[in-house]
Formats: structure tokens, sequence, C-alpha cells
């Protein structure tokens, strides 16, 4: 199974995540859950992006909180609402929302 | 083209997640694909008509119109509906009033489904 997360929130959802089996993972962060990508504690990013290579932001969501699209982890790609449509239909069989 | 079903369970007022929901809808209906929207909980608060647009104050109603305008199918959740004092001809037309039964045949119809919020 190929799962799309939507991670909306900045705290952690690795132990949901760790109890997900899927072949392929992708964690698209939304709203809040783009702090995720933009934000370091004590130097680090956020473990949420060690958890899987396909790592995706929401522009709208990056901008409407006052950060630059360059202000992205490199690992994320950062992607507008209509290229979320074309992951969720293209890229992954089944989506959840956290 | 697919068909998306989304369930949308967060309050519109301030809700980043009623948002995204109609924001979504918008970006799928716009590629061509079929979108149904499931109203339940708070968010059914948003089928109201004449929502007084006040500024930087999140309301639902004219969002609501262009989707449907744009071919988006959108039904509340009956109960939760009347259960907040909304009557069904005080609703936004076009919008159907149903029960669960309408949103479990969108979720077996559909390619994929998408369910926010919800506690």
């Amino acid at each position: 199974m190929k799962l799309a997360v939507f991670v909306s929130d900045f705290k952690l959802a690795t132990d949901t995540l760790d109890r997900l089996k899927a072949e392929k993972l992708g964690i698209i962060l939304v709203q809040n859950g783009v702090y995720h990508a933009t934000t370091k504690e004590n130097g680090k990013a956020s473990s949420l992006l060690d958890k899987t290579p396909n790592l995706y932001a929401l522009s709208d969501d990056v901008q409407i909180r006052g950060m630059k699209d360059a202000d992205v982890d490199k690992r994320v790609k950062v992607v507008k609402y209509g290229d979320v449509v074309d992951l969720i239909f293209n890229d992954f069989d089944k989506i959840a929302w956290l | 083209m697919g068909k998306l079903t989304i369930g949308c369970y967060p309050g519109l007022v301030g809700n980043m997640g009623y948002d995204f929901a109609l924001k979504l809808a918008d970006a799928a209906a716009t590629k061509g694909h079929k979108v149904s929207i499931w109203f339940s909980g708070n968010a059914t608060g948003s089928v109201k008509a004449n929502q007084k647009h006040l500024k930087d104050y999140s309301t639902g109603e004219k969002h609501i119109k262009a989707l449907l305008e744009k071919g988006v199918e959108i039904c509340t959740c009956e109960a939760c509906t009347v259960a907040r004092g909304i009557k069904k001809d005080e609703g936004i037309p076009g919008v159907q009033w149903n029960a669960m039964h309408w949103y479990l045949a969108k979720i077996h119809a559909a390619d994929r489904v998408l369910l926010i919020g919800g506690e």
C-alpha cells in the first residue's frame, strides 16, 4: 500500500506513523504541520523528516505563516494545492489525516 | 479522472481543517475530478444561508456556492444540522441534506477518501 499521511499539527506524530505499515509512505505537511519543515529545536530538525524521503509541505500554509518556501528543509518538496491533488491520485493509494 | 470524497468534521469559524477541505475540493474539481464533501459535526453550521461576511472572519457560504457551481456535491448531516438549530429551509440552496448512508455510498464509490477532523 502506498500511503500519504497529512500532518496538520506541530507535535510529533511519530508514534502513530511508526504503527503505519506502508510500502511507500508520504508525509504531506499542512497547516501548523509545516513547522516540522521550517523549525529547528536546539539546532535539530524535526525527527518527522527522518521517517520517509517522500516529504511535502503546502506552500500556501508556509507563506501564510510569514515564512518563505526557501525556509523549508531541503528534504521537503514545496507543493501547491493542485500538486496535492496529483499526489493523492497518482502517487498514493490511501490517504490519512493526523 | 478520479473521485474524491472528503469527510469534513471541524467547525467553520477560524478552523484550518475546514478551510483546507474546501481549498482541496476546489483544486481537485478544477483538475476535473469528481468531488463529494460530507459535512458532519460542527462543520454543518456552515450550510446556513445568509451568513454575514465580516472582515477577517471565517465564513463558508461563498466558498460553498463557488464549489457547487463547479459541480462539487456537498451534503450536510441532517441530524447534526438540525441539532444545531438550523432548519432545512434556512440552508444554502444546492447543499444536500441526508444521513450517514449518503457518506457511506460516496466512500464506496470513491477512488480516494480523506476524513478531516472528528473527535
